[in-house]
This record gives C-alpha cells, structure tokens and sequence, in this order.
C-alpha cells in the first residue's frame, strides 16, 4: 500500500520540484496543481469606536437582540449547488430547539 | 525608594511631537501616505493594532515612520482598572515603544477590562480616594516600566457614580501631581463630558492643570438625547470635529499656547484628503495662537 | 462583587441592566446612559468578528451572523486586550451552534479565515535561496532525516467540505453564478500563506497537505512523505515540495535526530 520512501526517491522529488520551481509560472501553477486568490487588506481592530456601527442606546440595541435560535441562515449559503438541486442537503430548514 | 523619585532615570532622551497638526494612520491609507508624503505633522497609532509579529502593519509603519514623527496611544492597559495591569501587555508595549521610539505615548483615565475579560471600551471610573490611589500606582508602574512619561487623556464618559467624591477634574490634578505624568487633552471627550453631566465645558478646562498638556485631541461626536430628553453626545470618532468643538480648542490653545494637536477618526475612515484638512484646519488655529503669542512676548 | 465585576457583567448580559451605583446629573434613567457602553462594547465585539469572518458572514447574512455573533461572545469574550485575533475559537462555536447546521461547512469556511489573519499577521521570516535548497541534494544518504522549518504564515486546513472553492467563489463579482458550480461536500484542503504583504489562499491536493502539515509539526523528510502517501494514494511529493519552493515557505533546513 505505502510506497517506501528512499533517499534517492525524495532526491528525485527534490531535483524535480527545484526544476519546476525555476520554470514560468503559468507551468508552476500547473505542475503544483494550485489554484491562486488573494485575500484583502485587514484593518486595525483596536479602535476607539464608541458608538460602533450605530449611534447609540436605544436604536442600536436592535443590532444584536437578535435571537440566533429562531433565525435561518440567510445567504449566499442558499446559492451552492445541493442548496438548489432537491435532493440535496444543503436545504435549510429553521432550526427547532428541542425541549427537554 | 529612589525610583519613586526619579522614576525615568536611565530614560533616553524622548524627541517630543512637532507643534503642528497630525492624524490618525489608518491601514486604509498606509500606500497613499507612503506614494504621497502628505505634508502633515505626526501620525498616531492605536498600540494595540501593532502588537503582531509581522506582516503588512509593521512594512507600513515602519515606513511611515521613518519620515514623520509618531505618537503612540494605547486603548488596552486598563489604567483605571480593579484588576492589576497585565504585565504581558506592558512588556508588548515596552517591546513596542523599543523598537518605534515614538515621540508621545499615551493612554486613558479607563478601564478596559475586568479580571481575565477584555471590553474593549474605555469605561468609567469613579472619582474616590480608593481609585486616586489605584490609578497612580497603575500610572507610577507604567512611567517604571516603560521608562519615559505618559500623557494620561482625559475620558468622554455617559453617567457617573454616586460613589464619587472629587470632580474629574480635581482627580486628573491629584494624578499629575503624585505621578508626574503629562496630559493629553481631548477637547471632544470635555466638551461631550461636560453636556453630558450638566456642567460647563469652559470651567472644565480652567480647573484643569494645563503645563502638563503635551497633546490635544479633537475628533467628531453623536448627537442623543438621554432619558430625560437632554441631549447625551457620543465620542463616536465618526464624524467631522463639531464647530463647538473647535471654539472650545480655540479656547484651550489660549489658554495653553500651540500644543502637538490630533484629528482622531476611527468610524467611517473618509479619504485621506479629507483628514488632513482637518488637520489643516487645527494647524491654522495653531499657528494664530502661535503667532499671537509670539506677537504678545514681543 | 466589586464594583467593576457588577459594570461587566452588565455589560454583557444578554438582556438590557445597569449596575447599581450609577447617578445621572438631571435625575434621568441610569440605564438609557449605560446602554451607551453596552452598544459600544457589543458592537465593536461583533464588528470586530465581521472584519475577521466576511465570507462566514456572507454565507449565512449579517443579521443571522450578528446573533450568532452575541452569542458567541457572551459565551466566549476577549481574553486579551489585542483584538486582531479575536474570535479564534468561533469555529469551534460554531459546531456546536445547532442553528448553524444547516450550513455544515461554516465552521471549516470560519478557520479558512482565521488562518488568513494569522498569516496576515505572522512573523517575517526570510525564505532559503534555490542554491541553499540544492545543497540538500549534495548529501543524499542525510535527505530522510532533513527537517524543514516552514514560515510562520504558513497555515494549513484540510476539510470534509469545498472550503477553498466555496471562499474563492465570495472573491469574485457575481457570487451567485459561482457558488451554482460547487458541490460542497466536496472534500478540499487549503495553503494558507503570505507572499510579500498578500496572504494567498490557495487549493493544494490532500496529499500535500498532509505532507505539509507533517512537516509543519516537525516530521523529518522521509517520515511525512511516508505519512502523506498513506493519506492519499494519489501523493505527488515533487509537486508538494514545489509548492513550498515556489511559496517561499521554506525558511531554514536542519538534520532531525529522530527519524
């Protein structure tokens, strides 16, 4: 089952991916068999954000009185392909808290 | 003993902040600053956002840094706190200072967080004999600690406590006296303060000691009304300063002379440009005040 | 209780309080007022885990994310005054949320995005140049028993889900055409890694993950390529170990005395 791993198998290795590494990097990304994004910038998180997000006191306390228990999730989730297809199971259902 | 004495013996000599107007450096404008060079006259960081290993904060800063002067501000020491300053974060801070050598360091009249939780809001303290004596030890650690002096800002805060016994002012007065550290006078926390309790923002800055003022800060506020329909302002750092707020800096600057003076803006980051109009704004008072005060000694 | 422990606790709460021993200038409800410090420090909690978790967010939309978010961080709130890496265990939350099982590769998608900070983050560390590398090769019968020290960006995440392709799909313009392409239950594993300022999220084969994450735990040569072709039949060594050269994530060999 397991191949045994020599010295001069992982030399092999070695020299061969040292060549690739040296080659374009169309061919790398090939060879690799790795698919590229990038991520974005990050903002500092320590800030002095009184009043964050909202103003403040009783209008803002609408943005985390939600309650999670009695909410779907509502997003891009509802978009992947076993979301759509009807035997899938990414079907979102609200989540019933079960009584004891 | 003698440390308590001359607690900043062996400090290297601290470079102090030019007598201009500076903003606060915000990763959304790390490039353009560095393509730019806008002329502006420090930038300030929250110590908190630099204590990571690596990476995209530190390429930046220490760009920036190397062409404009800097002030450090720290929003997580919890000087005003119960529980006893987290070493660990004092060291990440010395670690800091080390190695940025910031002309200014500063940090608030707030705690920050109790026994292991952090808050992350710079909350309240009353004004007693007991909290006099925490708050100094906590500033007399730091000033040991990090060898230099700190400048201590003063709070916006939204309610006060039955337990106090000294007026924020007094209480500031009290802290400079037995720590000899500086203050950094937010003239949006005095002006928010004072509506919010009622008092005169004029008399506010009159009471306060004003020789240790080494920085200033002016930021924009959130307009509220409490329960009882009077107006409660919020430092929300999300707008532009208020036209009240810079007659109370005008005010301040004649009282103080030119102080090292800073436009904080930490909600809804406007472009650059905007920020250092602002900046520009503050420089132009600064220089009337210079000017009258030059004019005045001649 | 002293004093402070009382304003925290309120803080936190899940249903609006005040401590006892607060005054108001004009005799007006202490409570309208502490809310002020409440929203603030609910808010900037929950904000600072929106900034973390974006993708997380959007896969199950702001307002179920900001409860969850309460949540979260009335069971589990800062431990340490350095936000940026807040919400570390929010994956694990996650998985014992059981409103959030509908969407069973959130938690996977939440520590996608949390290795993206922590490589955003991560120390700098100067990569070995081809020639160091190559000297590797001048001493053949040591190779099993090399051990290589990764850079610390270096992050690896191997999961039962289509972690990468599902966050890649939330990079592009329209989200929706590209989430229609994916089966989610498609078992991916991620290389996270800084490149310069970028952390770059990358799609590797099973097999090189394993191989990476062993050597990332400080497997020698031999024993995590060993390790890597018992996970995954289809192992390409050479590939993996390009993708470390290339990557630049390889920052110093040394000789391991274990095998």
């Amino acid at each position: 089952m397991n191949k045994t791993i020599t010295a001069a198998s992982l030399a092999l290795a070695l020299g061969a991916a040292m060549t690739v590494a040296a080659t374009p990097a169309a061919a790398q990304n090939k060879m690799s068999d790795k698919e590229h994004c990038y991520g974005v910038a990050l903002k500092g998180k320590n800030d002095c954000k009184a009043g964050a997000g909202t103003t403040c006191a009783g209008t803002s306390m609408r943005d985390h009185q939600g309650n999670a228990w009695s909410m779907v999730p509502k997003g891009t989730c509802e978009k992947t392909l076993s979301s759509t297809s009807p035997t899938g199971h990414g079907q979102l259902k609200e989540f019933k808290e079960k009584k004891a | 003993m003698i440390t308590s004495l001359s607690p900043f013996v062996g400090a290297a000599v601290v470079r102090r902040l030019p007598v201009r107007a500076g903003i606060g450096l915000k990763p959304e404008h790390f490039r353009e600053i560095l393509a730019a060079a806008p002329d502006v006259g420090f930038f300030e960081i929250h110590a908190e956002n630099y204590m990571v290993d690596g990476g995209p904060f530190h390429h930046y800063l220490s760009r920036i840094r190397e062409r404009y002067p800097l002030s450090i501000h720290g929003v997580g020491l919890s000087i005003g706190g119960e529980s006893p300053l987290n070493d660990d974060h004092l060291d990440r801070l010395a670690t800091l200072l080390d190695r940025y050598q910031p002309e200014s360091f500063s940090e608030h009249l707030a705690w920050a967080g109790h026994g292991e939780v952090f808050l992350n809001d710079l909350l309240p303290v009353p004004y007693h004999a007991a909290t006099l004596a925490r708050v100094c030890s906590h500033i007399d650690r730091v000033q040991d600690r990090l060898r230099r002096r700190m400048l201590l800002e003063n709070p916006a805060t939204y309610v006060e406590f039955s337990a106090s016994t000294m007026a924020e002012t007094e209480f500031i007065a009290e802290i400079v006296r037995r720590t000899g550290c500086g203050l950094l006078l937010d003239v949006n926390n005095v002006y928010v303060s004072c509506v919010n309790h009622g008092r005169n923002p004029y008399d506010y800055i009159r009471a306060l000691p004003l020789d240790p003022v080494a920085e200033i800060h002016l930021a924009g506020f959130a307009r509220e009304v409490d329960a009882a329909g009077d107006p409660l302002l919020i430092d929300s750092h999300g707008a532009p300063v208020a036209q009240a707020v810079w007659d109370l800096y005008r005010y301040a600057l004649e009282a103080l002379g030119p102080v090292p003076t800073l436009i904080e803006r930490d909600n809804d980051i406007p472009a650059l440009s905007v920020l250092l109009d602002e900046a520009h704004q503050a420089e132009r008072m600064l220089h009337g005040i210079d000017r009258h005060s030059r004019e005045a000694r001649a | 209780m002293t004093d402070q422990q009382d304003f925290a606790e309120a803080l936190l709460a899940a249903e609006s309080t005040f401590p006892p021993g607060l005054s108001t200038w004009n005799g007006s409800d202490p409570g309208r007022r502490f809310a002020v410090y409440r929203n603030n420090v609910i808010v900037s909690l929950i904000d600072a885990l929106a900034d973390t978790y974006p993708v997380t967010q959007e896969l199950v939309g702001a307002e179920f994310f900001r409860a969850m978010a309460f949540q979260f961080i009335q069971k589990n709130p800062p431990r340490s005054p350095l936000l940026a890496f807040y919400g570390e265990d929010l994956a694990a939350f996650i998985e014992t949320f059981p409103p959030a099982a509908s969407v069973p590769y959130l938690a996977d998608i939440a520590r996608l995005e949390m290795l993206q900070v922590q490589a955003y983050h991560a120390a700098d560390a100067a990569p070995l140049d081809a020639g160091e590398i190559s000297q590797l090769l001048a001493n053949e019968p040591e190779l099993p028993r090399v051990s290589f020290t990764l850079h610390p960006s270096l992050g690896i995440l191997r999961s039962r889900h289509a972690v990468v392709s599902l966050w890649a799909a939330h990079q592009t313009d329209d989200v929706t055409a590209a989430l229609a392409e994916i089966a989610p239950n498609t078992a991916e594993a991620a290389l996270v890694l800084r490149a310069g300022l970028d952390v770059e999220i990358s799609r590797i084969p099973v097999g090189s993950a394993a191989f990476i994450a062993h050597l990332q735990q400080g497997l020698a040569f031999a024993a995590a390529a060993q390790q890597a072709s018992a996970a995954d039949p289809e192992f390409n060594l050479a590939a993996a170990l390009c993708l470390l050269i290339q990557g630049d994530a390889i920052t110093s060999v040394s000789l391991s005395t274990t095998p």
